[in-house]
């Protein structure tokens, strides 16, 4: 084993490692409310908005993360009519694919409320909006909180795909040095101690907040 | 006057740092049917749970039949000898009545399937519900429940039955079947401890009363002389609570 | 916005796209199936001991766990493809090089023990839902530690199990496809080659998504029918 040729090339992996962080945290923001919509559309009564949300969330949920990449991919430059680059490409995959598992997220917090919260806020005389703002979201927004953390860190563990389309993240840049230097051990062993590290933070924080909500 | 059949000396029971029982020493003869009351939190399902050692207790020991329990090479097969018999019934719900009935004879004892079952169905006659033994557990009433229940502990044609407050998740009209099964088993002579708030059963079934508070054994006596006399101050006033309430 | 794509659906009928589509989705399903079933026997075996009193057993088990998930599965095909050969003494690289389907065994390798430690996971969470009172009953009646798992617990949380249990197939499924990146012929790198050599993309994606689609719906409502089956009288199914 030869660590000094992480030192060396330690620059450049953190830049790859640094695109990671990047992408997961975009992907999240633009994930999350988009899924908040499909999730109202969900659990709409209104059927000809409840199919095609279900449609679309059972359609992601059933094709793998690496093909859906293929597919933007693929597509994007065709549907936009001109190429918008890896990086967006990549991030359109991501951010649909993602919605769909952060929409199931949010609806069963929704569900897990419970019908009687929303009648009690009603009896209460506040209307419809203002029991779902101060009643029924707060408690679903704690109650999927560990969830939506561990999907946080799926996500993170779910940029490595961008690797395929040769984006420089993290993998792809250690991927890229084995090439240069010959030595997978020590930096594929490397690459799985730093997403070791930084996914156990994530999940021992989720681990942290379903402790804390089983107790109250 | 013979051996004991249960012999427990200078038991002490924590949880963390909570003494559940504080140095107990009493025993229990064959043949007898003792009720075990106190209000709660007075360690008598703690106790009871150490006569087959359901509970790991931290200090002194019981002894089933001479054996000390803390020694015990096999306490699986001790536990065969003992029924045990618990609040919320404990069927197992993915088997049939039957089934439940039969896995221990079988598994435990070694017993045949064939044997197994004829002895499982002379028990279900015997509690009355021969006809739900191809049920399962959820298709059957709280009382039939707990009937089958008794069954089981009895299918291991044991020397001594335990009871964990059998009848409190149950509905008065269900008390009644599982108390008049508990009672015919009395009279044939089994041995029996009842951890109970049932004070109709305890004066009419059981031979003896063991009154407990904070971990301790307040008070012991015959079944009459202790609902005539009691001694202590505590059963005075638990009596006086529970008998009004009946 | 324009939208120019000239549709040809007859070629993935002919060769050699037919025969990559057939191995492709062939490979897919003997891959998930083989990892499934290893994935079970060890995420059984580890949640089980998750659970039990030895504090040691406990750690490895958690151990297992917290490592194979924190881990990217690609880093971790990757790992076992590239790091781990060079790990084996000497005479047993030799022996692992000579092995024949070198990219399928690691695939097979990678996926079985990612997947174990989710099974191992929900495994004890379905363990940890079955009541106290369970233990105790079948320890009273004097059957020892392993016949009460055997006999009552695992039987049991078996069934509470049987959506999970399904979806981990789906999860392995899906999973497989990242094998394309260490040279696996499955379903996604036939569609990736076929749309190299014909620029055909939605034809060549959909075979893929449909293959996937298919099963996932198949497996679905075949475990719907099995849970059905396997339902315990009188228990009303918790939703």
């Amino acid at each position: 084993m030869d660590w000094s040729v992480i030192a060396t090339h330690l620059p450049f992996l953190m830049k790859g490692l640094w695109m990671s962080v990047k992408l997961a945290t975009l992907v999240v923001i633009f994930a999350f409310p988009l899924a908040c919509l499909i999730a109202v559309g969900r659990i709409s009564s209104r059927s000809w908005i409840r199919y095609p949300s279900a449609i679309f969330v059972n359609t992601m949920r059933s094709n793998p993360l690496i093909l859906i990449v293929f597919w933007f991919f693929f597509l994007v430059p065709i549907i936009i009519g001109r190429p918008v680059g890896d990086f967006a490409s990549v991030m359109i995959g991501f951010i649909v694919f993602f919605s769909a598992y952060f929409t199931e997220i949010i609806r069963s917090g929704i569900q897990s409320v419970g019908r009687n919260q929303i009648q009690a806020g009603l009896s209460t005389g506040l209307t419809y909006f203002q029991t779902m703002r101060m009643i029924v979201l707060p408690q679903a927004l704690r109650n999927m909180m560990p969830a939506l953390i561990t999907e946080c860190v799926i996500v993170f563990q779910g940029t490595t795909i961008a690797y395929v389309v040769g984006l420089r993240e993290f993998l792809n840049s250690t991927f890229l040095i084995t090439e240069i230097t010959l030595r997978p051990a020590e930096l594929y062993t490397f690459a799985a101690i730093v997403y070791f590290v930084v996914c156990f933070a994530g999940s021992s924080l989720a681990r942290q907040m379903e402790k804390r909500k089983v107790r109250t | 006057m013979s051996d004991p059949l249960v012999d427990i000396r200078d038991l002490s029971l924590w949880y963390e740092k909570f003494k559940a029982l504080d140095n107990i020493s009493t025993s229990f003869t064959a043949g007898k049917c003792v009720v075990i009351c106190g209000p709660s939190g007075s360690g008598k399902s703690s106790l009871l749970r150490c006569v087959n050692r359901l509970e790991d207790f931290q200090e002194g020991d019981v002894y089933f039949e001479g054996q000390s329990l803390r020694e015990c090479p096999n306490i699986a097969s001790l536990r065969s000898n003992i029924g045990m018999v618990f609040q919320h019934f404990e069927l197992y719900p993915h088997m049939t009545i039957l089934d439940n009935i039969t896995l221990a004879p079988r598994h435990a004892k070694g017993k045949s399937k064939a044997d197994a079952e004829a002895h499982a169905l002379t028990l279900l006659e015997r509690v009355d519900i021969v006809d739900q033994a191809h049920k399962h557990p959820a298709e059957l009433s709280g009382g039939q429940q707990q009937r089958a229940a008794i069954a089981r502990a009895l299918a291991l044609e044991p020397k001594l039955m335990l009871f964990d407050e059998p009848t409190s998740a149950l509905d008065p009209e269900m008390i009644v079947e599982v108390l008049r099964a508990m009672r015919d088993l009395a009279n044939d002579g089994m041995t029996m401890l009842v951890v109970t708030h049932e004070m109709g059963f305890a004066r009419e079934v059981s031979d003896e009363i063991v009154f407990m508070d904070e971990g301790k054994i307040v008070e012991r006596k015959e079944t009459n002389d202790f609902f005539s006399n009691p001694h202590s101050k505590r059963a005075q006033d638990f009596l006086d609570r529970i008998l009004m309430k009946i | 916005m324009t939208f120019k794509y000239d549709f040809d659906w007859p070629m993935l009928l002919e060769d050699p796209y037919k025969e990559w589509i057939i191995e492709g989705v062939t490979t897919t399903i003997y891959l998930s199936l083989l990892a499934w079933v290893i994935a079970l026997t060890i995420g059984i075996i580890i949640g089980t001991i998750r659970m039990t009193r030895s504090p040691w057993l406990r750690f490895i088990g958690t151990a297992y766990v917290e490592f194979f998930r924190n881990i990217p599965l690609l880093v971790q095909l990757f790992v076992w493809f590239f790091v781990f050969p060079l790990m084996l003494p000497h005479d047993w690289m030799l022996s692992w090089n000579r092995l024949p389907h070198i990219p399928f065994i690691t695939a097979l390798l990678a996926l079985s023990l990612f997947t174990a430690a989710r099974v191992a996971e929900h495994i004890r969470s379905g363990i940890s839902s079955i009541p106290k009172g369970q233990f105790d009953a079948a320890r009273s009646s004097g059957l020892t530690e392993v016949q009460i798992y055997r006999y009552v617990i695992i039987p049991y949380a078996f069934r509470v199990m049987i959506p999970t249990i399904a979806s981990e197939f789906l999860t392995i499924f899906k999973n497989s496809a990242l094998t394309l990146t260490i040279g696996v012929s499955e379903i996604t790198s036939s569609a990736k080659a076929i749309e190299a050599w014909s620029f055909h993309g939605i034809e060549a994606y959909s075979v893929a998504s449909v293959t996937y689609m298919t099963t996932t719906a198949t497996v679905v409502l075949f475990m719907g029918w099995l849970e059905h089956r396997l339902r315990i009288p009188g228990l009303i199914a918790k939703k």
